[in-house]
This record gives structure tokens, sequence and C-alpha cells, in this order.
């Protein structure tokens, strides 16, 4: 809280690590809005940008207890506003829309009842429809804000209802002049949808992005595309569309193409824009100097951009024949492809936003067949905007499957600071926080910013309730690791095995393993089963396994969960950066035992990973071995932190690799796990880890109450004011 | 599925069925397989089976695009953009630039089409005739785009090699030095009499203030090592220069100038006489003239003459008392002037 004050006061950016489920959300929100109330000047909004619906969901729940609280010792209401916003999918309370299970339709549909010409349209004829709650909102919402309160996004729906309103766009207006709003990374980060949602955003503000270990993976995502073969052969199909839609227009009502065309003479950007509801089609970032220009006279006229349209998707085609895999920069894809279809930089920079308002003017309803076509304009405009920071990479067929043709051309973000560039530089402050963020000094590098405070907390116990190890031998002496050389050696294979027969023997209900890939689980179980390592464990608990299939996997969580739940026991075997290594928590007896089987780095031979290796190199000093520890260890903190989940649950963490007992690996371990890891404990064999995890799990199987924590990992309100605690934060204070 | 569904359509072969096949357009844009080109085509000339336009064997090009009409287009848009090529910088304002584009766009729109061709080819020529000179100008002179794309290429390739060298290097150093610091240490453990643990302890620390340092000089090599594309000056390397900057002038420096004197041999003994008065005091009559070839090779007796008169006369007056050694370096050295002389 400290760090955080030192923080908002610098109105800069910060890092903090806190482990899960020590009360991060609760104390980050506490802090912020008694700070909105201190200096309601100087810090006017809160926006917190959590990963999942789920996640989002919890941290309204934590604000509702905060404003509780709030109101019971003020004795009154409290005039602030959060609310939650999610996509269309989760907040549509349309009849029918709503029914829709895929995102992208829900998009669409209700696009096609909200777009301003279809609603222009239902104004002359009665027959075309159109979304009533929208209606109802555009008639009143706008006049009556949203009463100050706490909403999530159920308690938008039912507001929605009751007033007849679109909670979604009801939400998003009341952005604006909300004092919290949690919403997904996605709303600030990608910044084709940054735009539409988040402009308006003012420049005091704090933003806080929770569970943010993967933050540079999700600003890479945004600004990469991928373009495959079969893409392109859709895209060709909808320029078919689009050129019938045009001549179809050009004979029945001509004014409107023409009117577009006098627009884009003029070089007025598009007043349009304007509308909410019409953002289904949006800008990848653009330089706003670009977008002040007018359009190019070759793509001014609704046909012309068509046939340049059409020269792209064709020249992205040819270049998708390749026998051999070909890697460029922007550079040279723009000076090919100005020689092999005559087409400048420039108008190709205004892509995006020429098809955009193409699709305006033609009135197409339906968006989900030009997807495609959006794709590669994006691609269109980025390749042309950005020179630094990019590559583009085209690969005839899979490394794994060289006979099959499947050719993919990636345009891949190499700098994970671009996208989150405009987030450090618009906002005062920008607190970054996770459970696992070691090493910190990694962050700031590879985001490119400089904070003000990083700190790595760790957690205050009234007993050690986490107990990691790292297991190097079998019993036999032979070393454990999961390196390229050794991983198919039986006796590496038999070791693990019996580690994990002898921990589910000594363990009480569920165990969770972690792999380094789906590929090495699988040779791994399968020679468990010649060997009757399989038996012998199921002799012991139930055995689960995570499958690339996510309806699969969460049956097999499902079942887990039930398995754990009513004493059977289980074993979960799941994938380091697979679906069960993020976002799912094994708290209490879901997860007593965490094993790491291996160092999961990732796979180094992919050559968008390289050319972002090469990268950092260049542009930042990061080496490549540095790089790449540091992200299998940030996923092996993630998968430990999986089994703690409080102060009040407790764990056994086994890291089975002789790797992880070096320096540079456990250093890069976050604080708190580090604290608890010994010198004696850094180089087991198989049985000594079991002789003290039996020990250590006797121990913690004794009652533990509150009292216990009292004055140690829980202070009461008189302990917190006697004189002696006051002495003590005042002298953390004047140290910090 | 990777363009299999290609067919010729005059012999109906498709790709799938021979893999081998190619299409070939000209400039009507529709597709031929090779083998009809050549069956077709044997004249040299022919039309074309589907639209019956005549047609050179000559014009005929592999299909590039799957959709031959691309082909067609992107051939007659660089024919056109040959000759209309004016930049912005042509322009008084960004609006009119923009018409102009649209212009162009139009008239390959209607050549592709077949719009209204005599009207276009019309105003082509007379495009031509008016702006001769312009367009002559502008097809030796780069856009700025381009330009601004082939220093992009240049600087990116220059880096590259240059930083992939750097690391390789930086990373053997590193191995050496971690090699040599652990036999240091194998060694003082062997044969130094000091205590064990503390020889380790100062080896650790040595690592340690090695590891230290170590990033700072890579941050400083990392530095320094872009090689640039241009020199301090701001002047590129290489050909290519900004069109519109001139080569600066070098800056003259303002050094004392050079004023010649004739060299003042001491010859310590009677001067010779000069090589051009030779001839006239007959000293030639004692020694063998120069022959045809050593004239040719530009030698004269007057020269070994002239070098044999000075070795006689120099150093005639010559005293041993003042000092051997820096007598004869002092000869030794009018030898060597006399030589240049």
């Amino acid at each position: 809280m400290l760090e955080l004050k030192h923080a908002l006061d610098a109105k800069g950016h910060c890092l903090l690590e806190m482990p899960s489920g020590t009360g991060k959300t609760t104390t980050l929100l506490s802090l912020i809005v008694a700070y909105m109330k201190a200096h309601p000047l100087d810090l006017t909004k809160l926006v917190y940008c959590s990963r999942t619906v789920p996640e989002i969901e919890k941290v309204m729940e934590e604000f509702r207890k905060l404003m509780n609280y709030y109101e019971k010792e003020m004795g009154m209401e409290q005039n602030i506003l959060g609310l939650a916003l999610s996509s269309r999918k989760n907040l549509c309370i349309h009849p029918s829309v709503s029914k829709e299970r895929e995102g992208k339709v829900v998009d669409g549909r209700c696009y096609g009842l909200t777009a301003s010409f279809v609603r222009a349209r239902h104004a002359g004829d009665d027959a075309v429809p159109v979304c009533n709650f929208y209606e109802g909102f555009d008639a009143h919402g706008k006049e009556f804000p949203l009463p100050p309160g706490v909403y999530n996004l159920d308690d938008l729906k039912e507001y929605g209802q009751a007033k007849g309103w679109c909670p979604y766009f009801l939400a998003r207006y009341t952005i604006t002049h909300a004092n919290i709003v949690v919403y997904s990374y996605h709303y600030l980060l990608d910044p084709k949808i940054a735009e539409v949602v988040s402009k308006e955003i003012s420049k005091t503000s704090v933003v806080v992005f929770d569970e943010a270990h993967n933050i540079d993976n999700v600003c890479i995502d945004s600004m990469s595309v991928k373009i495959t073969k079969r893409l392109m052969d859709k895209c060709s199909n909808s320029i078919q569309i689009l050129e019938t839609t045009i001549s179809n227009m050009k004979e029945n009502d001509n004014r409107r193409l023409e009117k577009e065309y006098q627009r884009l003479v003029e070089g007025l950007r598009d007043a349009n824009i304007a509308r909410e509801t019409d953002m289904a089609l949006v800008n990848p970032v653009l330089p706003s100097e670009i977008l002040e220009e007018a359009v190019p006279g070759t793509i001014r006229t609704a046909e012309h951009f068509v046939a340049f349209l059409k020269r792209v998707v064709e020249y992205i085609k040819t270049r998708l024949r390749v026998q051999h895999v070909v890697q460029e920069s922007p550079a040279g894809f723009l000076r090919d492809i100005h020689i092999k279809v005559c087409i400048d930089r420039k108008p190709l920079r205004f892509t995006a936003e020429r098809f955009s308002s193409l699709i305006r003017t033609l009135e197409i309803s339906d968006l989900t067949d030009f997807s495609p076509l959006v794709t590669v304009s994006h691609f269109a405009t980025l390749v042309s905007t950005y020179t630094k920071g990019f590559t583009i990479i085209i690969e005839p067929f899979e490394d794994r499957a060289p006979t099959v043709s499947n050719p993919i051309l990636y345009f891949s973000c190499l700098d994970s600071s671009i996208a989150i560039k405009p987030v450090f530089n618009r906002f005062q402050t920008v607190v970054i926080t996770s459970g696992t963020l070691s090493p910190l000094d990694m962050y700031p590098k590879i985001l490119d910013f400089h904070p003000v405070i990083m700190t790595s907390f760790t957690m205050t116990l009234a007993r050690p309730c986490i107990l990691p190890m790292i297991v190097s031998k079998g019993n036999d002496q032979v070393a454990m690791s999961s390196r390229y050389e050794t991983r198919e050696d039986t006796a590496v294979i038999r070791n693990y095995g019996n580690l994990l027969v002898e921990v589910a023997a000594a363990v009480p209900d569920g165990i969770v393993c972690f792999f380094t890939s789906y590929l090495y689980l699988e040779t791994i179980v399968s020679s468990w089963y010649d060997q009757g390592i399989i038996d012998q464990l199921q002799r012991h608990k139930l055995l689960f396994i995570e499958t690339q299939d996510a309806a699969e996997t969460s049956l097999a969580l499902i079942n887990y969960i039930k398995a754990c739940d009513n004493g059977r026991g289980a074993v979960l075997l799941s994938v380091a950066r697979g679906k069960v290594s993020e976002g799912i928590d094994f708290d209490h007896h879901l997860g007593r035992a965490v094993l790491m089987f291996g160092i999961p780095y990732v796979y180094t031979q992919s050559r968008i990973l390289r050319a972002r290796l090469e990268y950092l190199r260049d542009q930042f000093q990061i080496r490549e071995n540095d790089f790449l520890t540091f992200d299998a260890m940030r996923h092996a903190a993630q998968c430990l932190g999986r089994c703690m989940r409080g102060k009040t649950d407790y764990g056994i963490m086994i890291l089975a690799d002789k790797r992880f007992s070096r320096a540079d690996k456990r250093s890069k371990l976050p604080k708190w796990i580090q604290e608890h890891l010994k010198d004696t404990n850094c180089n087991l064999s198989t049985e000594e880890c079991v002789q003290i995890s039996k020990r250590w799990l006797r121990q913690m199987a004794q009652p533990f109450s509150r009292e216990d924590q009292l004055g140690i990992s829980l202070l009461t309100l008189e302990q917190l004011q006697s004189e002696e605690m006051q002495k003590k934060i005042h002298q953390r204070a004047q140290a910090a | 599925m990777d363009g299999n569904d290609q067919t010729c359509p005059k012999c109906k072969t498709t790709k799938y069925r021979n893999p081998a096949m190619i299409l070939m357009v000209n400039a009507c844009g529709h597709a031929l397989c090779e083998s009809c080109v050549e069956l077709l085509f044997a004249k040299g000339s022919g039309a074309c089976p589907e639209c019956k336009c005549a047609l050179r064997r000559q014009n005929f090009r592999i299909q590039l695009f799957e959709d031959p009409a691309v082909d067609k287009e992107v051939d007659i848009r660089k024919r056109i953009l040959k000759e209309f090529n004016k930049r912005q910088e042509d322009f008084s304002t960004l609006r009119e630039y923009n018409d102009y584009l649209e212009e162009v766009e139009n008239i390959i729109f209607n050549l592709v089409f077949d719009v209204d061709s005599t009207n276009t080819n019309k105003m082509i020529d007379n495009y031509k005739k008016e702006n001769k000179d312009i367009t002559m100008k502008n097809r030796n002179r780069q856009s700025q785009e381009e330009i601004e794309l082939e220093e992009l290429l240049e600087a990116e390739k220059a880096q590259q090699s240059e930083k992939a060298n750097s690391y390789v290097n930086a990373e053997l150093e590193e191995k050496k030095q971690k090699h040599k610091a652990r036999e240091k240490l194998i060694d003082e453990l062997m044969f130094s009499d000091a205590d064990a643990k503390s020889i380790v302890a100062s080896h650790v620390q040595a690592t340690a203030a090695l590891a230290k340092e170590q990033p700072k000089a890579a941050a400083q090599a990392g530095g320094p090592v872009v090689k640039s594309s241009k020199f301090s000056s701001g002047i590129q390397i290489g050909l290519r220069q900004n069109t519109s900057s001139f080569l600066p002038i070098p800056k003259q420096q303002d050094l004392p100038l050079f004023h010649y004197s004739a060299p003042v041999f001491d010859y310590n003994g009677p001067s010779p006489p000069a090589i051009e008065v030779l001839g006239k005091l007959k000293y030639f009559a004692n020694i063998r003239a120069a022959n045809a070839t050593e004239r040719a090779g530009g030698y004269t007796e007057a020269l070994s003459c002239c070098r044999a008169l000075q070795e006689a006369m120099g150093g005639l007056f010559y005293i041993p008392q003042s000092g051997h050694k820096t007598a004869v370096a002092a000869s030794a050295e009018e030898t060597d002037d006399m030589e240049t002389a």
C-alpha cells in the first residue's frame, strides 16, 4: 500500500508482485478509492483490467464489499459508480441475439440491428427489424445517467431489462463518467478496440493490469496478423460480393457512392465514425498526422478500391505459393509489392480506413462474411505503417508435417512495447501486478517504460504453508531433467514416474502435475504405461489428463474436482502454458501438491520466436538465453502458484529438474517462493523429498484457527492501534 | 488445392492432371497453357482462341496470379505508370496530386475493361506530348518513398551483419573468460597455501564483479556497434544521394603553403661540376656512351658520370679527429641525399 501510494503521488508507473490470495485486489481497490476521495482532482478514475470474465466478477465482488464497508462506516450513500464491461456476448439481452453462442455472431447480428443506416431504414419502413433495447437506450438512456453504485454484468443486465435499455451500450456510454471501470485487457491494449471503447478516458486515471505476467504476449498478439490460404480464398469470394454490390448500387442508387466520393475528395475524416454503433470495423493504430490526410486518389472511387484490394489479395496469394520459408522485413515486403503489382505505400496505409468507409457506404449489415477482408486490410495498414519491430514470415508448411502444404503468412509483432506505449503515455499511473512477475527487471525492459516503484512482496505467514523443493535425482541417483538429450532416456522417465507414485502415496487429495509440452506429456504417459507406473499410480489416486481439446479438458477438470471433493483423491496431468496452468485455481484440497516435470521452455525452433529473440537482443540488449529462462521460469512460477490461493491454504511445490537448482533459474522464482526454498531442499532425491513432505504434511494437518494467525499475519483493530505496531509501521514507512 | 483447379481453356488440361503445366497470358488477359501456346502460335503470331484478337507469341508471359485478369491489369498498369510518373512534388497541392492519381487510375480502368478506348488512347498520347520532359526527368529519379524504403533496407542489412558478428564475438569472449577464471581457481586451490574457503570466496567475488561489469560493457558495445549507413557528417555511404541536397564541399584546412627551396648539400670537399656542364667539360670522353636501349630507359651517361664525380669529391676535406661515428653517419646521409637529388 505504501509503495502504491508513492506511485500515485509521483504520478508514475509501478510494478508490483504480490502473492495470490493475499488480498491484492482489495488492497488496490481500497487505496485507490480512498485516494480518489481525498484528491478528487488528481485522480478521477480507476480502470481495472483483468483477463477473464470470472476474474472481472471477482473484482466486482471485492468492490461491492468495499462499498458496503464504506457505507457502514461513513453511514451514507457513497457517490461512486463502478461497473464492469464485457463483450456483447455477455451483455446482450435481446431475446434472439443473446441466444447465439459465438461472440462474433452476436457482434454481427447486433450490428445488423443497430447500425445507423439500418435504423434510418427502419424509420422509413417498419418491416426492417431493429433492437428495441437499443432504441430505448438511444431515446432516453443518455439523459439519465446510471445512479451511483456497483454494477457487475448481471446487475447491468437486470437494470437494462427493467428499463428496456441495452446494457452493452449503456455500459459503454457510462464508462466516460464512471469512477471505476473493470474490463478485459483488450479494451485497452488492442488498438483496434481501444480506439472505440477507451478513447475518452481522461489522463488522470489509474490503470491496473491484474494477472499481468503475460502482458507482453497480449500486446504482441494484438498487433500480429496470421493469414492462411483459406482466408485468402474467402477474401476472393468476398471481393466478388463487393463488386456485385457496387455495380448494383451504381445502377440503382448512385447517390450514396457519389456522396462518399465527395467526402473523400474533400479529405474530411469520416463524420460517421463518431456514431457509436458503427464501430464493428475499426482501425489499427495509425499516427494521427496520417489520419488527417486525405485518402489518396488511387483508391478514392469504390471500383478502384476494389480493384486495389484484388491486387493486394492476388499478390499475397502469390506470396503464399512459395516452396520454402521466407522471412523479410516490412520494408522488403513493401518494395516487393511495389515492383510486382505497383502498389505504393501510401494507399496501402489507408486500406483499413477506406475499407470500413466502403462497407458503411454499401450498407452491408452482415459483417461476418467480410472478416477475412478485414484481416487483410488490417495487415495492409499495419505493414505499411510500421517498419520497425515487425517481421513477416511465410511458411509453406508446418515444421511437424513438411509434406502437407499449408502456407501461412505471419505478420508478427516483435516489440511488445508498441501496443502498450499509448497506455503508458496517456495515463498518469499504470499499475502492473500479478502473483508471479519475477524477475521484475525484465518487464520494464521488454515493455520499454520506467517504473517509479518496482517491488516484490512476500507473505507474512503464521506457519510455513508452502514447501518448495527441488528434486534433482531419483533413488538410483540418475539425474532428472527434461533436457533434450535425456528426455527419451527410460531411466529419467522411470524416475519421474516413481517420484509421482511416491508423492501420490504420501500426499492426500489432489495433485497437479505440469509437463513442458503436450508432446512430452504423451510420450511420458505412454512409456509409464509400458513400465507399469500407471497401474501403481491408480492404486492410490484417479488419473486425469489435459488434452488440447478444450471440451475434453473441462470434462476432465470437473471429474478431477469431483474426485477430490469426495475424498478419493486424484492426479491431474497437465501442460505448462496450457489452459489449466492459466487461470484455474487449485485451492485447498484440490491441489495439495504441484509437480513440475522439467523446465517449461518454449518451442525454441519456432521462427517467430527466433525473430523476436533476435529483435530483443538487438534492440534491448536482452540475451536470448536470458529471455528464454525468464519466460520458462515465469511459467513455472505460474504453475506452482496454482496451489496457493490464500493464507489458510497449504501445498507442496516440487520442481523436478536438476537445472532448477542452478542460481540463474532459482533466483528468477518469485520472492515469496524463494523465501521458503531452503538450501537444504535444493538437491534432493525422491526418497528424501517424500520424507520431508511427510513430516511437513503432518505439521500442516494440525487444526489451524483464526487465533493462531492473530498478531502475526492477521491484526485486530486493537493490535493495529497498539503503540508497538504503530511504531513498527512508522519505521517501515521511514525506511521505504 | 493449391491452384489445382487451374485449367487451360483450350486443351482442358488441369494442374491436377499435369502438375508441370504452366499457364501463360498475353495482352488480352486470357490464359493458355504452354503447350497450347507452342501449338497455336507456331508461326509467331495468331489469334486468341477466346477473344480472337491478334497476339504475338513473344508477348506471352507466365501467369503470375491466380486470376489472369489481374495479370493483364498489372501489365497495363506498369506500362501506363511508366508514362504517368509525376510525383507529389510536381503538384502544388495534395488535392491536385490526388486528382491526378485518380485520373491515372481511370485511364488504367478504361484500358483494362476496354471502355472508350479511342478516347483514352488519345488522352494518353496528348499527355505524352505535353509532359515529355517531366516524364523523362522522373524516370531517372526515385520517389521519396522508394528512397526511404531503400535506406531502411540498407540500414537493416548493415545492422544485421554487424550485430550478428559482435554478439558471436562477445559470447566467445565470455566463454573464454569463464574458462580462464575456473582454471585460475583450480590452480590456486592446487598450489596456494591459503585457506580453501577464502580462495573460493574471493573467486566468487571476482566473478560477481565481472558479471556486473559485463552488462555495462555489453550495453556499451550495443551502442556504437550499430554501423550506420551514413558518415558522421550525415552523408550517405554509397552512391545514392538525396537529390535535393548537394555534396557539401570539404572544408579546406589552413596550413602554411609549401615553398620550394633547392636542397643544399655539404660535400665536405670541392664542389663537383653540375650535370648540365659535364658534356662541355669533356668528361664523357673517358666513359662508355649509353647505347640505344639504355637511352630508351631514361639512362644517360651524364647520370653515372655525375654520380661518380660526386662520390670522388665528397668528403675530401674530411678530418677524422671530429669523431668517428658521427662522420660515418654524416657521409651515409650525404650519399642518401645525393641519390634522391
